[in-house]
């Protein structure tokens, strides 16, 4: 590979390739605001200029002040070239750091202070706000104008999502451009010229595409903030782990960032990922987080409707192991979850095994029902996270789906059941006859069509409260860790179907995520995921 | 001013009706182009227009057949002639003479450069202000288009040109080439990141070829005298060719447009066109060259070029005055040439006064497409109101260069040097009037404008 110098140190670089980008993959950051390694290139901040060594000086003169003559005389100065345009070349000399660059960047950052509030204080950006980090590195001057700073609109409701504060923004266009090349909708465009310019709406149009959250994550300063998060957290108490999107069978890596002081976690953001989502997530996406700290299910619950009965965490396995053992082991249904992880769907799956039955079922989630659409961009047509992990769990593709449950409890075949998830794709009418089981056990994160006919219905660690993977649509399998702690006593799936095979004296022994890991990699129909 | 001097591209000012096709066709127009059309090969005129030194008249003065030069359309690339009639630089109002009082002339250069370049199609962009230029112009082509002169067969020459008008809403960026083709495209007056340059992307994405009004209207009379013979009638001949207009405007008696060889001396323009100054009383104190963005230039200034490699070696020691008008040698000197149309001003103005009217211009005018000049030029503005309204500091004045010196190089087009560099001039050859303002306010005997006065009594800055 061809490589250019940075400071001194080889760069690498493939053709095509600009020197920001170059440097960007080997890790060596040049400041910028309006570069985005997803989006065209715009070199309107202009804090990228470095200098290259072959370059010219700049044809016009500046002016430098002569101490002998005590005058200022003109001088001259290297044309600096911005990274995010010029194209690297074999053997190209560059240097982003220098007097004249240096210079540069602090003057850049100066203008883009001039007329900036500094309200950093009530600004959700701070802590994560380019122009802070920037300041800090780059600057090294006190504020210079003393006069009142230009004046824009503020907390502008751009849409549902999203709120524009045209004061604090730097006029970057990544969100223009981000609407325009991946959201492709051009709802957003700038108006007025000069420091009194400002983002604006197509008119008649709301932010209201599938993406708009995106323009906040793309934002480098605290310009856009997205109505669900602003003002609920401080981002450096936030703390963040690797996780991998629920909400379909794109399976976008993100960064799940949580207060460890309260459990909860607070927002998703996309996590860079060539293979999968590039740097991007849809809105519903991002949202999905909500469903850790919404409709859960939190106490297991014996009996349904009148007859319900609170019990304890506890006492759920005792419940679960006294349901299933009057129970034909053959004659009780097995039904894997989509949206469960392939830890949870490979023990269940073991479990069957264990007791010799073949009545495996598949429940997903139904994109019609749930009014889900999927796009060209990131969002796919399966709002399943884990449809081929499920399928890589069994060892087979399951065809059978909950209303060939339902048809099999009918046909008097199955007489217990135990199931994952909250969800199956089915209306609860269709599924009134799985009230007629000896047993059905449900083992789920949060409420839903299971859960509420399950005769057992046992509380599961949510994706936030446990590793676990998702294998996605394309037949990845990515990892997720855990954020934060789950409910008192509440257990992943899994482990409580671990107790619940030792309970039935079943041989189904895994005590740590890695064991169930190491088992399922070692099984090549699990490691081998068919793509759906 | 010599009187045998023959005038070419104003040969038909002043000829009543000299806007018609009737009467500019009976003064010798397109006659140049039906020869160019009927006998000439493309190769041939692109010839001659690089033999003239067509230095641009638009204010870069990059020449013209360079220009063309670089055209190499693709297979299947339609190449497109953009003509830039936005004249918008204070103190500029030479392409407008053109378009209101002799619109073939244009019309007849962009008829031979479509044929030399190989276009089928010409824009003239003009200011959307220009209402009468725009006018004068539509008729124009409306009577070319009867006459066949604009349509399928030009001259009967099987190479369809037509020529359209484009209004600008008002703009002075778009002036600027790229911003011009994305203003015509119908798209935000930006300009657009370089390379790709106009000739390999320009208009409609396709290569394009973006002159000066003045810069096309030279091209009959280059193709008629010939490239050299052109050429020569500079007094710069080689590098800087040919005839071109001039400016003045100001305080001098006879403010107007006149037509002379390229290189003629300010000297010349202020006191032989211009008629000298207006007030006999009051002497000259400074002159803006080309235009608002070129560096202001002294009178009792002299050229400091000792070495004799220097290229104004031979005026070393005489007035800035006395230097050849021309873009090699106002370039030597530390200002540009830009649109040849000088502002004139007399001791009765005040040099900090006349920088901010400049830098309030600009501040207005800038995208805001790039950080340096969109916050630069209106920290500038606010500088300068700080000095002119007494709450100056003698410092200020460094921080005005500092934040010119930084505005210079650092953005995406020359809109952001066009506004630091007249700075830097006033500030370079009035550096002690900036102080003097610094230290005790406006001088009470100045003439302000209105806006300055208001500022003077403590009201709001406009």
């Amino acid at each position: 590979m061809p490589t250019f110098k940075l400071n001194g140190q080889d760069i690498p670089f493939e053709p095509g390739d600009t020197i920001i980008r170059a440097a960007w993959r080997a890790g060596v950051e040049i400041p910028h605001y309006c570069w985005h390694p997803g989006l065209s290139v715009a070199a309107n901040c202009r804090m990228c200029l470095v200098h290259i060594k072959s370059g010219r000086q700049m044809a016009l003169p500046v002016l430098v002040w002569d101490e002998a003559k005590q005058k200022y005389v003109p001088g001259t100065k290297p044309k600096l070239q911005p990274a995010c345009q010029i194209a690297a070349a074999e053997g190209m000399e560059v240097d982003s750091v220098g007097e004249e660059v240096e210079q540069a960047h602090a003057h850049v950052q100066e203008f883009l202070l001039l007329n900036h509030p500094v309200d950093c204080p009530i600004c959700d950006q701070a802590g994560e706000c380019k122009l802070q980090d920037y300041y800090e590195e780059h600057q090294h001057t006190l504020k210079r104008k003393r006069t009142e700073p230009v004046h824009k609109p503020k907390a502008v409701r751009f849409g549902p999502t999203i709120v524009y504060d045209a004061e604090r923004c730097i006029m970057c266009t990544r969100c223009i451009r981000f609407c325009d090349e991946v959201a492709r909708d051009h709802v957003l465009d700038m108006r007025e010229r000069g420091n009194r310019n400002e983002i604006v709406l197509a008119p008649g149009r709301q932010l209201d595409h599938k993406y708009t959250l995106m323009t906040e994550h793309v934002c480098p300063v605290g310009a856009l903030t997205s109505r669900d998060f602003r003002f609920k957290a401080r981002v450096w108490f936030l703390k963040t782990v690797p996780g991998v999107c629920s909400g379909c069978a794109t399976g976008c890596t993100t960064h799940v960032d949580f207060d460890p002081r309260n459990g909860k976690v607070y927002r998703l953001r996309p996590r860079d990922n060539e293979a999968c989502n590039q740097y991007w997530m849809c809105d519903d996406g991002m949202m999905s987080y909500k469903e850790l700290h919404e409709g859960r299910v939190l106490t297991p619950v014996r009996g349904r409707g009148d007859e319900a009965e609170l019990l304890l965490v506890e006492e759920a396995v005792d419940a679960a192991v006294a349901a299933l053992r009057g129970v034909d082991h053959g004659k009780i249904g097995v039904v894997l979850s989509a949206l469960h992880s392939n830890e949870d769907n490979f023990v269940l799956a073991r479990l069957a095994e264990e007791l010799g039955t073949d009545k495996l079922y598949l429940a997903a989630r139904d994109a019609k029902l749930e009014g889900w659409e999927g796009d060209e961009i990131l969002r796919h047509a399966d709002p399943n996270p884990n449809r081929a992990g499920a399928h890589a769990a069994a060892g087979r593709t399951i065809e059978e789906s909950v209303e060939d449950l339902v048809s099999d409890v009918l046909a008097g075949e199955v007489r217990a059941v135990i199931a994952l998830g909250p969800w199956c794709g089915e209306r609860a009418e269709s599924l009134a006859p799985l009230a007629q089981l000896d047993a059905f056990i449900c083992l789920s994160a949060n409420e839903g069509t299971l859960p509420e006919l399950a005769s057992l219905l046992i509380p599961a660690a949510s994706w936030a409260e446990q590793s676990g993977s998702f294998t996605n649509a394309k037949g990845i399998s990515q990892e997720f860790e855990r954020a934060v702690p789950a409910p008192n006593g509440v257990l992943p799936a899994w482990q409580t179907l671990v107790h619940v095979a030792a309970g039935l004296g079943l041989n189904l022994r895994y005590g740590r995520t890695s064991e169930v890991r190491n088992h399922m990699n070692a099984k090549p129909a699990a490691s081998a995921a068919a793509p759906v | 001013m010599s009187d045998e001097f023959q005038p070419l591209l104003t040969s038909r000012y002043g000829i009543e009706g000299s806007h018609t096709l009737a009467v500019a066709e009976k003064h010798g127009a397109y006659r140049t182009a039906r020869r160019a059309l009927t006998m000439m090969s493309p190769e041939q005129i692109k010839e001659e227009v690089k033999k003239a030194s067509l230095r641009g008249r638009g204010g870069a003065g990059f020449p013209a057949g360079v220009k063309w030069g670089f055209l190499n359309p693709k297979e299947g690339e339609e190449v497109y002639l953009v003509v830039n009639g936005d004249e918008s630089e204070p103190g500029t109002f030479k392409d407008r003479t053109i378009m209101n009082q002799d619109p073939h002339r244009l019309i007849e250069g962009i008829l031979i450069t479509c044929w030399a370049i190989g276009a089928h199609t010409a824009y003239i962009y003009v200011r959307g202000e220009l209402k009468h230029s725009i006018d004068s112009l539509d008729a124009a082509l409306a009577e070319a288009r009867t006459k066949g002169y604009v349509g399928d067969r030009p001259f009967g020459k099987p190479h369809p040109i037509h020529i359209w008008t484009h209004s600008g809403a008002g703009a002075y960026i778009c002036g600027e080439e790229t911003a011009l083709l994305n203003s015509l495209e119908g798209r935000r007056g930006e300009p657009r990141l370089k390379p790709p340059f106009p000739a390999v992307k320009g208009a409609f994405g396709m290569p394009t070829i973006v002159n000066n009004v003045e810069t096309i209207s030279a091209v009959p009379d280059i193709v008629e005298l010939g490239g050299e013979r052109w050429c020569s009638l500079s007094r710069l001949a080689p590098t800087d060719g040919g005839v071109r207009l001039y400016g003045i405007s100001g305080h001098v008696k006879k403010p107007g447009i006149y037509e002379a060889p390229v290189g003629i001396t300010m000297r010349e323009l202020i006191y032989d066109y211009g008629g000298g100054m207006l007030h006999d009383d009051h002497p000259l104190k400074a002159v803006i060259p080309g235009g608002s963005s070129t560096p202001v230039l002294r009178p009792d200034w002299t050229v400091d070029a000792p070495n004799e490699d220097h290229p104004l070696h031979a005026w070393h020691g005489k007035s800035e005055l006395d230097v050849p008008m021309g873009v090699d040698t106002y370039r030597a000197l530390g200002t540009m040439l830009g649109t040849c149309c000088a502002t004139v001003m007399d001791d009765t103005v005040n040099m900090v006064e006349a920088c901010r009217n400049l830098m309030r211009f600009y501040r207005h005018e800038s995208c805001g497409q790039c950080t340096p000049c969109r916050e630069g030029g209106a920290w500038l503005v606010d500088v300068l109101d700080g000095l002119l309204s007494g709450r100056g500091k003698v410092d200020d004045v460094n921080m005005l260069v500092d934040i010119a010196n930084n505005m210079m190089g650092n953005t995406i087009c020359a809109f952001g040097e066009g506004t630091a560099m007249p700075l830097l001039g006033f500030v370079q050859r009035f550096a002690d009037e900036f102080v003097e303002v610094a230290k005790r306010g406006l001088p009470l005997d100045v003439r302000h404008d209105e806006s300055t006065r208001a500022l003077v009594k403590g009201g709001v800055a406009a």
